[in-house]
């Protein structure tokens, strides 16, 4: 009995569905996993990983970024950033239309930023923090004044991070709850046509996109499978031609590799830049030592974790930066102060040190399935070995939020964050004193407060100078690894399984946050 | 000797009994065979059994599989046991009480023991232990307050029989206290289909425990046998022995319980001994 064709055939029936599995003819339909389904489409209100893969085919930014995370144009043709780095001048594409055959203007960028990123957007209001008001002398240029340099807020202009939406359509309306919620018109290569609950987000063609001769697919579905086995059933029968953010788990993925017809790439999430961690309460004893949080660090074998449970995707932490902010400069190889290797010696010695030896304590893990629990039970080994008995606890996802971001009650919490492209987008929220909001989700739950540090974050956030820039960072590196609130663990490699027909879905740094204009079938 | 002679000649439950008292044994000399801890990482990850020193194999991160099922043997009979234990003895005080006294008491628990029926029983202990944390004794609470409602039921209609008999009224009419009555006369009379019941709840609580630990819902800090089968599930295509050797001594062990609570009712039930 052959279960797989079984399966297959199953799949298949259950998905004679808006030609989902149409021929590759010219064009073609492009069937992409979602996983989970998405709240909604709103990419201007929710960051969540679903939606990101649906809206930034429908909504586009001001820019885009290429694979070497350089800006290219998008919505924006081009931009200056004046001399004292406090006034950027965006000029706009000339004759795009939204999807329901109304001028794009200058209008909705302003509207798009003041009313909704830099407010209701769970990022925004970061990386627009800075902005004062915005110009628009005529509907094809947006001048936005700041009240200090944000050279970050640059790399936060992606239609992933911050789209840009039609005012005509939300202006007057409840953000929140208007008809663009769940029925998005963008300026994109798609056009959202259908959303089937529990099945499928069906996307057309938009005929009058404003790039000539894109897109090249005639069509994007994405599909909702909510089994990890039946997704990778679904991908290894070419049901599905396109799953990412781990949509396929790294142990299917390691099979599929193998065969001729599908391709795996960790390419495409330069943007996102995951980092798993152990966050420490700072505040109370035994973690309130440095020595201690340092002893922990050393003991974890960085390589183990990413050889046996990730499969060999990832990369061991070298400081508190991720090393893609190689590009930038910002990642300083040489304060890197994190342990290339395991080194149960020193931490034993570190521990003696700090008077902690035969300390008890619980971890928590970040309750985001089974890789997580597994990473967990190899530490409570490998601290066992270094006299520090482990406990594990594993909540749901509610409960664990609330224990680690607004009790504050626990120990040491294993976590992943996305540190994103610019170190003041995703690393900042980690460290500072003014990050330590009781409450809010993946901010600075270590409780560390540094002036010395605030004082280099709010510099390196307004230093348009790269090379000054790189230095603050280094000090930033120096510091964070000699105190270690938070030890990194490794640099995470989510993995994109794709049909290896599919070409140039790449071709953006978002990767599947990507617009896939470009993408296309070789057959 | 009469009833080891009625046990034996059930050849199955003997069978059982044996396969039953390997497995105890197995799991009061885990600590001497396997010292180590089980979840210790002891060699090379994912060694088919047989090779680099492990005779089951090892999983994903090198733990080795046969330490795991001889330490979660402990693990299951214990809570498998102890989960017997509460819900037998609570059952039988609800059906004990409510069959001896009948009437208003009789209504007001049978209605509480309805309402823990109607639920389903895996459903509402998943739900138990995810709102108290996972562990050992969470897992322990939740097996018995989904096992209970039966033996109430049993214990209250042998109970409501055994009263209306002849001995029983020659005791009330002796002047003996209630509780004498309950504990020295009745229980012991319905003692045999209770030993049954808890003999076979046993191995539903193995089950229970093990579908648990599968969902992830176990005490993450010991091992056991549902442990291993939902850590080894996504490898079940790469590394086959990670979940099914744990996965046959749980068959094992619940078809050797059955196999000996089948005897059991056979030596004990009067009515059933000329069965064949």
């Amino acid at each position: 009995m052959n279960i797989r064709k079984w399966i297959g055939g199953a799949l298949a029936a259950a998905t004679m569905v808006a030609g989902a599995t149409a021929a590759r003819a010219e064009g073609g339909t492009l069937v992409m996993l979602v996983q989970p389904e998405p709240p909604s489409l709103a990419s201007y209100l929710s960051t969540s990983g679903p939606i990101g893969l649906m809206a930034p085919k429908i909504y586009e930014g001001l820019l885009d970024y290429d694979s070497d995370l350089q800006a290219v144009p998008s919505l924006a043709k081009s931009y200056d950033v004046s001399d004292d780095g406090k006034t950027v001048t965006f000029n706009l594409q000339k004759g795009v239309k939204w999807h329901d055959g109304e001028p794009f203007t200058s209008e909705d960028v302003k509207f798009t930023v003041l009313e909704l990123l830099s407010k209701i957007h769970p990022r925004g209001p970061n990386s627009f923090r800075e902005v004062e008001s915005i110009d628009i002398p005529d509907a094809h240029t947006a001048i936005f004044n700041l009240k200090n340099p944000a050279p970050y807020m640059l790399r936060a202009l992606s239609g992933y991070e911050s789209p840009i939406v039609p005012k005509h359509l939300l202006e007057g309306e409840d953000y929140r709850s208007a008809d663009l919620v769940n029925n998005p018109v963008g300026t994109g290569p798609f056009k959202f046509v259908e959303w089937k609950k529990g099945q499928y987000i069906r996307l057309d063609k938009n005929e009058d996109y404003w790039k000539e001769g894109l897109p090249k697919l005639d069509r994007i579905v994405g599909r909702f499978i909510p089994d990890a086995s039946t997704r990778t059933a679904a991908m290894e029968n070419g049901e599905v031609h396109y799953g990412a953010y781990g949509a396929i788990p790294n142990i299917d993925a390691v099979r599929l590799r193998e065969m001729d017809s599908i391709g795996v790439t960790t390419d495409g999430y330069g943007m996102i830049n995951p980092m798993s961690l152990i966050e420490f309460d700072t505040t109370e004893p035994p973690f309130d030592d440095a020595r201690v949080r340092k002893a922990v660090s050393l003991a974890i074998d960085r390589q183990f974790l990413i050889d046996n449970i990730w499969f060999g995707y990832g990369k061991p932490a070298t400081s508190a930066l991720s090393s893609n902010f190689g590009a930038t400069g910002l990642h300083d190889a040489k304060a890197a102060n994190y342990p290339a290797d395991q080194n149960v010696e020193a931490a034993k010695k570190l521990l003696k040190e700090a008077g902690a030896e035969d300390i008890s304590i619980t971890l928590d893990l970040i309750p985001y399935g089974e890789d997580w629990r597994r990473a967990g039970e190899y530490m409570k080994q490998a601290l066992g070995d270094i006299g520090i008995k482990v406990d594990l606890r594993y909540e749901d996802v509610p409960t664990w939020l609330k224990r680690i971001y607004a009790d504050y009650d626990f120990d040491m919490n294993v976590n992943y964050f996305y540190q994103l492209p610019d170190p003041v987008l995703g690393v900042h929220r980690h460290y500072g004193t003014d990050q330590i909001r009781q409450g809010t989700h993946f901010v600075n739950s270590s409780r560390y407060s540094n002036p010395k540090l605030d004082a280099l974050l709010v510099k390196g956030a307004q230093e348009p100078d790269a090379k000054k820039r790189a230095a603050i960072y280094s000090d930033v590196q120096k510091i964070l690894g000699a105190d270690k609130p938070v030890a990194n663990l490794f640099e995470m490699n989510f993995l994109t399984v794709f049909d290896s027909s599919l070409k140039d879905h790449d071709t953006s740094a978002l990767g599947a946050y990507g617009s896939f204009d470009q993408a296309y079938f070789d057959k | 000797m009469s009833f080891w002679r009625l046990f034996k000649r059930n050849r199955s439950a003997v069978l059982g009994l044996v396969i039953l008292l390997l497995i105890v044994f197995m799991a009061a000399t885990a600590h001497l065979f396997f010292p180590e801890d089980p979840f210790r990482l002891v060699g090379k990850s994912m060694s088919p059994p047989g090779e680099n020193g492990f005779l089951l194999g090892s999983d994903s991160l090198g733990r080795d599989v046969a330490s795991g099922i001889a330490h979660g043997a402990k693990t299951s009979l214990l809570i498998g046991l102890m989960a017997t234990f509460v819900a037998v003895g609570f059952g039988t005080i609800m059906g004990g009480l409510a069959g001896y006294y009948g009437g208003r008491i009789d209504d007001l628990l049978m209605r509480v023991t309805e309402m823990f029926q109607t639920i389903p029983s895996f459903i509402f202990a998943i739900l138990l232990v995810a709102i108290m944390k996972p562990s050992i004794e969470s897992i322990v609470i939740a097996i018995a307050v989904v096992s209970w409602p039966a033996v109430a039921r049993l214990v209250r209609g042998e109970f409501l029989s055994l009263k209306t008999r002849e001995f029983v009224q020659a005791c009330h009419t002796l002047g003996m206290s209630d509780i004498r009555i309950i504990m020295g006369e009745i229980l012991p009379n319905c003692l045999s289909p209770i030993i049954v019941i808890g003999s076979l709840m046993v191995a539903t609580a193995i089950l229970i425990e093990s579908g648990l630990a599968f969902l992830g819902l176990g005490d993450p800090n010991i091992m056991s046998w549902g442990f291993q089968i939902g850590a080894g599930r996504t490898l079940l295509r790469s590394a086959w022995w990670v979940c099914t050797f744990p996965g046959i001594a749980i068959l094992i062990t619940v078809l050797a319980i059955n196999l000996v609570g089948e005897g059991l009712n056979d030596a004990l039930n009067p009515r059933l001994r000329e069965r064949t």
